[in-house]
C-alpha cells in the first residue's frame, strides 16, 4: 500500500529538484542569504537582530512561494501531459497519487529548505563566529517546514479542482490570511468594544482557517531576551496541530480527486 | 457503484471529522483555561550565564494540547497586533504574510542611513513603524527613545524638551511590550535619572522595576544606588549597596573571571566613600538627633543667589547672575517656556503625562531648558533662540522665566556642603520648599510677555531687563543703561 | 449478468457531458462492444467519436453516466482488474528526467515488481537495450512509444488497451509498433487498439468496432465486415446474351476487347456459372476479385448514416458469419 506511494513521491521529488523555475527561487533565496550580512551595518547587537529577522526572513518567503509554485501544478501536469493515466492505470489508489504527490513536494520542500537553512547557519556562522546561536537559530526553518508542509497540503487539495493560476492565488491568499487572521483575532477578542456575535464569528473563522501565524516563532530567535515558554510542548501543539490540518486536507483532497474526471 | 468513483467515502468523511476536532481542540482549546494560579515562576540559566524568571505552567496541572494553540501563543509570547499604518503596500503585504520582523528589520536598516546623514527627522516615523511591527526589537526602542529624548536640539545644541513625554512614553511601551527583560525599565529609568535630572523618585521607580528581572547585568544593577541618593533614600542606597557588594563577592568566589572581580571591587569602593560621606556629611548624628555642630553641612549655606536677564535683541536673551558657591560644578536652571504650556510645572513640566507615543509635539508651543554653568561664583550666558523658529514659535502671548537649582543634582564635592537633601543648603532670597515637596531648592520666577521677547510694540526701542532685587554687577554696582527698563523678579525679601 | 469469457464486454455504456451551448452531449452512448480474449480489436472512429472517453472509462479514469462494462469479467471500478491490463496513451509523456530503465522501474514498483532481468528483457524486446541509460528526453518519438509498449508488458497483461499506437510515427517506426503488436497476440495477450489509421488496424485486426459520435456504428469480424465485394469474370468462347440470359442479380455484362466481361457480387454463385460457361466450350481467362476496403467501409459509415439519428447498432452477428 505504500510502496506506490513512496515510488511517487520518489518520482516528484525528482522532477521537482530539476524544474527551472524552482531552482531560479531558490537560487535568488540562497543569493540573499549570502548577500544579507552586507546590508546591516548597525551596532553589534542590532546588526545581529536586523540579520536575523532579514535571514529568516528570506528564508519563510522563498520557501513560501516554492511550496505554491512546487505544489499548484503538481496534479494539472500530471493530467496536462497524461503521465497519470499510465498510472493510475496501474493498481494505484487516487488517493495513494495525490498522497505520493504530496509526499514528493514536502521531500523537495525539505531538501530546498534544508539547504537554505545551511547557507543561513554556514553564513550566520561567518558573520557572527558565534556557534551558540546556531542550534536556536534552526528552531525557526524547522517550524517554517511545518508551515510550508500546510500551504502545500493546501495548493495540493486546491490542485484538486481548481486550475494553477487560480489556485495560486487561492492558497497565496489563504497563506496571507491564515498569517494575518490569529493577530487580528486577539486583537479583537482582546478588544472590550467588539460585540459577542463578530468575536464568535471571529473564532468560527480563526478555527477554520488553517492557522500559519502559530509557525512565525522568528521573533523570539531574533530578539534576544525573548523566549517562548514551554517552548518544546509548544512546538509539539503546532506541529501536532499542522499533521492534523494536512490530513484533514489530504483526505478532503482525496474525496474531491477521487470524483474527479481527469 | 461503478457509476462514480470506486472508493467508499465514509471512512473518508470520518477522517475529516476526526481531523478538524484535532484541529479545533489544539486552536480552541476545551476545557478551562489555566488560571494565573497554574503558573510557577522558574529561574532559568541562560546562555550567556545570567538568570532569568519566567513564568511557566506547573507540570500536570494543565495539558497543554488542551488549551488552545492561539490562546497558549498569546499566553506564551505576543507578538503583538497588527497596525498597518504608514506601511507602503508591498511593505503591508510582507508585514501582513508573516514577515514583519522582515520588514522590520529593513527599516531598521533604511533608518541607519538616516541616523549617518542626520536626517533625524526621516527616523522618527521610521522608529514607530519598526516598534509596531516587531514589538520586540529593544534596540529600536531603546535607540529610539534616546534619540527622542536627546537628539533633536536647537543650533546652540539645547534640547528640544518638548518631545520628552513621547521619549517616555515610547520607553513604558517598550517595557510594557518587553517585560521579561530589564533593559526597557532600565532605559526608562535612565531618562528620568539622567535626561530629565530632577525627579529622581521615578529614576528610582523604573530601576527597581529593571532590578526585578534576573538578567540585568551587574554593572547596571549597580546605579540604583546612584538614584537612591538623588532621591534622598540614602539609608536605602547604603542597604543595597551591602547587598550588591555581597552578591558581587559571592560571585566573584565562584567564577574569579576579570568582570565578576571588578564588579566587587567597584562596589566596595563606592560602598566605602558612601559610608565616609554620609559620616562627613552629619547623615548618621542626624539620624541620631545629635547636634550637626561641627560638620561642614551646619550651618546652611546662604548661596546668595541673584541673576539679571536681559533681551539683547528679539528672542536673543542673556542670562547674568551670582552663585556664591566657590568651587565649579553648579548648574542654574533656566527655563522659558509658554505662560500656558500644557502640563507644566515649576521649571519642568509634567514629563510622564502621556502613554501615547506622539511623535508630533505640541509644534506651537516654547519650552526652552538651559543650564547656566556658575564659573568664580558668576554665570553669564547668551541663549539665542531667534535661529530656531519651529523649536521656539513664540506664538502665546505671556511667557514664564524660571530658575532653579536643585541640591540633589549636585555633584559630589558641593553636596559635601549641602548634603543629599540639601540640609546644608539655603538662599536667603530664593530657597523654595514647595516646589519640590519635601525639598530645599532655589526657585524664582517670573512673567514676561511677547512684546518684550520680540522686542515689538512698546518694546522696540526699550530694553526690558528682568533682575533680582540683590543683582550686583561685577563692579559692585547696579545699574541700568539709558534704554534698559528692569523687571523685578521676586524674592522671599521683597515678598 | 457477467459474461464469461469476453475481455471486454458493455452494455449501453454511456457517458453524458454537459455542455452550456449544446446542453447533455452523449459523448458514448449505449455502447454495447464485446471483445473476446485473445484478439486484436480494433476500435475506429474520427476524431472525437468517443474513443479515449471509452477507454477512460474502461480504466475507471473517468466514470459512466449509465450502463454497465465489465473488463476481464470484472466490473469496471474493480482496481484488482489493474494487475492484469495495461494503458498506453495517445502521444505518451513519461518523465523526462529518467532513463528507460528507470522509468521501467518506476512503474513496476507500482505493481511492487523489481525485478531487473525482466526490465532488461522488455528494453530488448522494444529494441531500446542499447538506449536504457539514454534519459527519455533524448528519445524519439518512436523509441518513446516503444518504451511505452515495454511499461506496459511489466505486467505481463492478459489486456492491453493501445490508444493511437502508432499516431505521429514514421513507416518504420509504424512497422516496429505493428510487428510488436501482432507477438502481443501471439503471447495470447488480448489487444484493444484505438485509431483512426485504418490501414494499420486492416492489417493487424480480428476484429474491429467503428464508433461515430458515441454510438457503435459497425462491430465484428474484420472479414465479414468487408465481405460483400465484387467478382470480375472475363470469358472467352460464350456471347454477352449467354451471360445475361443467366440472370444473375446484381450483374452488369459488357463485351470488351477479347472477351465478356461479368461484374457480380460475391454472393452469387460464380463457380457454377463457370462450370457452365465451360461447359458450353467457353474459357475463364481471369477472375479477379474486388474486395471491399476498409477506408471505405469506414468512410461509408461515418457519412451514410447520421449515427446519433439512427441510434441503431448495426451489428453482423456473429451468426452470420460463414
Amino acid at each position: 500500500m505504500f510502496k506506490p506511494i513512496a515510488s511517487i513521491a520518489a518520482t516528484t521529488v525528482g522532477e521537482a529538484i530539476r524544474r527551472k523555475v524552482l531552482l531560479i527561487i531558490l537560487l535568488i533565496g540562497v543569493l540573499f542569504l549570502v548577500v544579507a550580512p552586507g546590508l546591516g551595518m548597525l551596532s553589534a547587537r542590532s546588526e545581529t537582530t536586523v540579520l536575523r529577522g532579514m535571514m529568516l526572513g528570506i528564508i519563510q518567503l522563498t520557501s513560501a512561494v516554492i511550496a505554491i509554485v512546487l505544489t499548484v501544478y503538481m496534479i494539472p501536469n500530471e493530467i496536462e501531459r497524461r503521465t497519470i493515466y499510465t498510472i493510475l492505470s496501474k493498481p494505484v489508489q487516487r488517493w495513494q497519487f495525490l498522497v505520493g504527490k504530496y509526499f514528493g513536494a514536502v521531500s523537495a520542500l525539505l531538501m530546498m529548505m534544508t539547504l537554505m537553512t545551511s547557507v543561513l547557519v554556514f553564513t550566520f556562522w561567518l558573520q557572527q563566529r558565534d556557534a551558540s546561536a546556531i542550534p536556536d537559530l534552526i528552531k525557526a526553518p524547522v517550524m517554517y517546514f511545518v508551515q510550508m508542509s500546510l500551504l502545500a497540503a493546501v495548493a495540493i487539495f486546491f490542485s484538486t479542482f481548481v486550475s494553477p493560476l487560480v489556485n495560486f492565488f487561492l492558497s497565496g491568499g489563504l497563506y496571507l490570511l491564515g498569517s494575518l487572521f490569529a493577530p487580528f483575532f486577539q486583537t479583537l477578542q482582546e478588544s472590550q468594544g467588539t460585540p459577542q456575535a463578530a468575536k464568535i464569528f471571529a473564532q468560527l473563522v480563526n478555527t477554520i482557517l488553517p492557522n500559519f501565524a502559530n509557525y512565525n516563532i522568528q521573533n523570539p530567535i531574533i530578539n534576544p531576551g525573548q523566549q517562548i515558554q514551554n517552548e518544546s510542548s509548544y512546538y509539539l501543539q503546532v506541529t501536532v496541530y499542522g499533521v492534523l490540518y494536512i490530513a484533514g486536507l489530504l483526505v478532503a483532497g482525496t474525496i474531491v480527486f477521487d470524483r474527479r474526471e481527469v | 457503484m461503478s457509476m462514480t468513483s470506486g472508493i467508499n467515502r465514509t471512512p473518508l468523511l470520518g477522517a475529516i471529522v476526526g481531523c478538524a476536532l484535532g484541529v479545533f481542540v489544539l486552536q480552541n482549546g476545551i476545557g478551562t483555561q489555566p488560571t494565573g494560579k497554574q503558573y510557577e515562576s522558574v529561574t532559568e540559566t541562560l546562555k550567556n550565564g545570567n538568570t532569568r524568571t519566567v513564568k511557566k505552567l506547573k507540570a500536570g496541572v494543565a495539558t497543554p494540547a488542551f488549551q488552545g494553540i492561539s490562546s497558549s501563543w498569546q499566553r506564551d509570547f505576543n507578538q503583538g497586533t497588527v497596525e498597518t499604518q504608514g506601511l507602503s503596500p508591498d511593505q503591508l503585504l510582507f508585514a501582513l504574510a508573516g514577515f514583519r520582523e522582515m520588514i522590520a528589520g529593513i527599516l531598521w536598516v533604511r533608518a541607519d542611513s538616516f541616523f549617518d546623514s542626520g536626517n533625524y527627522d526621516a527616523i522618527l516615523p521610521i522608529i514607530r513603524l519598526v516598534t509596531v511591527l516587531d514589538p520586540k526589537q529593544i534596540d529600536v526602542y531603546a535607540t529610539g527613545m534616546w534619540h527622542i529624548g536627546y537628539n533633536f536640539t536647537d543650533e546652540e545644541q539645547r534640547s528640544d524638551r518638548r518631545y520628552i513625554p513621547s521619549a517616555l512614553a515610547l520607553g513604558k511601551e517598550g517595557a510594557r511590550n518587553n517585560s521579561l527583560t530589564y533593559e526597557m525599565f532600565f532605559e526608562t529609568g535612565w531618562m528620568w535619572y539622567h535626561k530629565i535630572d530632577d525627579d529622581y523618585s521615578n529614576a528610582v521607580k523604573w530601576f527597581e522595576l529593571a532590578q526585578e528581572r534576573p538578567d540585568m547585568i551587574p554593572a547596571r544593577r549597580n546605579l540604583i544606588t546612584n538614584a537612591y541618593e538623588r532621591d534622598g533614600k540614602v539609608d536605602k542606597s547604603l542597604d543595597t549597596l551591602f547587598k550588591l557588594y555581597e552578591t558581587a563577592g559571592k560571585k566573584a568566589k565562584e567564577d574569579a573571571a576579570f568582570g565578576n572581580k571588578q564588579n566587587r571591587d567597584t562596589l566596595e569602593n563606592k560602598l566605602d566613600t558612601t559610608l565616609v560621606r554620609m559620616v562627613q556629611r552629619g547623615w548618621f548624628a542626624g539620624k541620631d538627633g545629635r547636634p550637626l555642630t561641627g560638620y561642614d553641612v551646619n550651618p546652611p549655606f546662604d548661596t546668595g543667589f541673584s541673576a539679571k536677564v536681559t533681551v539683547t535683541e528679539a528672542r536673543v536673551l542673556r542670562f547674568e547672575g551670582t552663585w556664591n558657591v566657590l568651587p565649579v560644578g553648579t548648574r542654574i536652571r533656566a527655563v522659558l517656556r509658554d505662560a500656558d504650556f500644557p502640563n507644566a510645572k515649576p521649571a519642568g513640566m509634567e514629563w510622564d503625562f502621556s502613554n501615547d507615543v506622539n511623535l508630533d509635539p505640541p509644534r506651537d508651543k516654547t519650552f526652552m531648558q538651559e543650564q547656566l554653568f556658575v564659573r568664580n561664583q558668576r554665570f553669564n550666558k547668551k541663549v539665542d533662540m531667534s535661529k530656531d523658529p519651529t523649536m521656539y514659535p513664540f506664538t502665546s502671548k505671556d511667557y514664564v522665566i524660571e530658575f532653579y537649582y536643585n541640591p540633589r543634582s549636585a555633584p559630589p564635592h558641593i553636596q559635601d556642603k549641602f548634603s543629599w537633601n540639601g540640609e546644608g543648603f539655603t538662599d536667603k532670597n530664593f530657597l523654595n520648599t514647595q516646589v519640590r515637596e519635601g525639598q530645599r531648592v532655589m526657585y524664582t520666577s517670573v512673567k514676561i510677555s511677547k512684546d518684550q521677547l520680540l522686542r515689538r510694540g512698546d518694546w522696540r526701542e526699550k530694553v526690558p531687563v528682568i533682575k533680582t532685587a540683590n543683582y550686583l554687577d561685577k563692579d559692585g554696582k547696579a545699574y541700568n543703561q539709558a534704554d534698559q527698563v528692569t523687571i523685578d523678579l521676586p524674592s522671599l525679601r521683597a515678598n | 449478468m457477467r459474461p464469461l469469457a469476453a475481455a471486454i464486454e458493455t452494455k449501453q455504456l454511456t457517458k453524458t457531458y454537459k455542455s452550456r451551448i449544446h446542453g447533455k452531449i452523449n459523448v458514448v452512448d449505449s455502447l454495447d462492444l464485446h471483445v473476446e480474449e485473445g484478439e486484436i480489436f480494433g476500435f475506429l472512429g474520427p476524431n472525437g467519436a468517443g474513443k479515449t472517453t471509452t477507454i477512460k472509462m474502461l480504466l475507471s479514469i473517468i466514470y459512466p453516466d449509465a450502463g454497465e462494462g465489465y473488463v476481464l469479467g470484472k466490473e469496471i471500478g474493480d482496481m484488482s482488474v489493474h494487475r492484469l491490463i495495461s494503458y498506453v496513451p495517445e502521444r505518451p509523456y513519461y518523465y523526462e528526467h529518467m532513463t528507460g530503465l528507470e522509468l521501467l522501474k518506476f512503474y513496476a514498483s507500482l505493481f511492487g515488481i523489481n525485478d531487473q532481468a525482466l526490465f532488461v528483457r522488455l528494453l530488448e524486446k522494444v529494441n531500446l537495450h542499447r538506449d536504457m541509460s539514454k534519459t527519455i528526453s533524448q528519445y524519439s518519438k518512436g523509441m518513446q512509444q516503444r518504451v511505452g509498449l515495454a511499461q506496459a508488458l511489466l505486467n505481463d497483461p492478459k489486456l492491453m488497451f493501445l490508444d493511437e499506437p502508432t499516431g505521429g510515427l514514421d513507416p518504420i517506426a509504424h512497422r516496429e509498433i505493428r510487428d510488436l503488436i501482432l507477438s502481443f497476440r501471439e503471447e495470447g495477450r488480448t489487444v484493444f487498439i484505438s485509431s483512426h489509421e485504418l490501414s494499420e488496424v486492416e492489417l493487424i485486426c480480428d476484429r474491429v468496432a467503428i464508433i461515430n459520435k458515441g454510438v457503435i456504428a459497425r462491430q465484428g469480424k474484420l472479414t465479414d465486415l468487408l465481405r460483400g465485394g465484387r467478382v470480375e469474370v472475363t470469358f472467352e468462347g460464350v456471347t454477352e446474351q449467354w451471360l445475361k440470359d443467366k440472370g444473375m442479380r446484381d450483374s452488369h455484362v459488357r463485351t470488351i476487347a477479347g472477351g465478356v466481361l461479368l461484374d457480380t457480387t460475391e454472393e452469387e454463385d460464380i463457380n457454377a456459372l463457370i462450370d457452365a460457361a465451360r461447359s458450353n466450350s467457353g474459357r475463364i481467362v481471369s477472375i479477379v476479385p474486388r474486395r471491399k476496403r476498409l477506408e471505405d467501409l469506414f468512410i461509408q459509415t461515418v457519412t451514410d448514416a447520421p449515427a446519433a439519428a439512427a441510434k441503431k447498432t448495426i451489428t453482423v452477428e456473429e451468426s452470420t458469419s460463414v
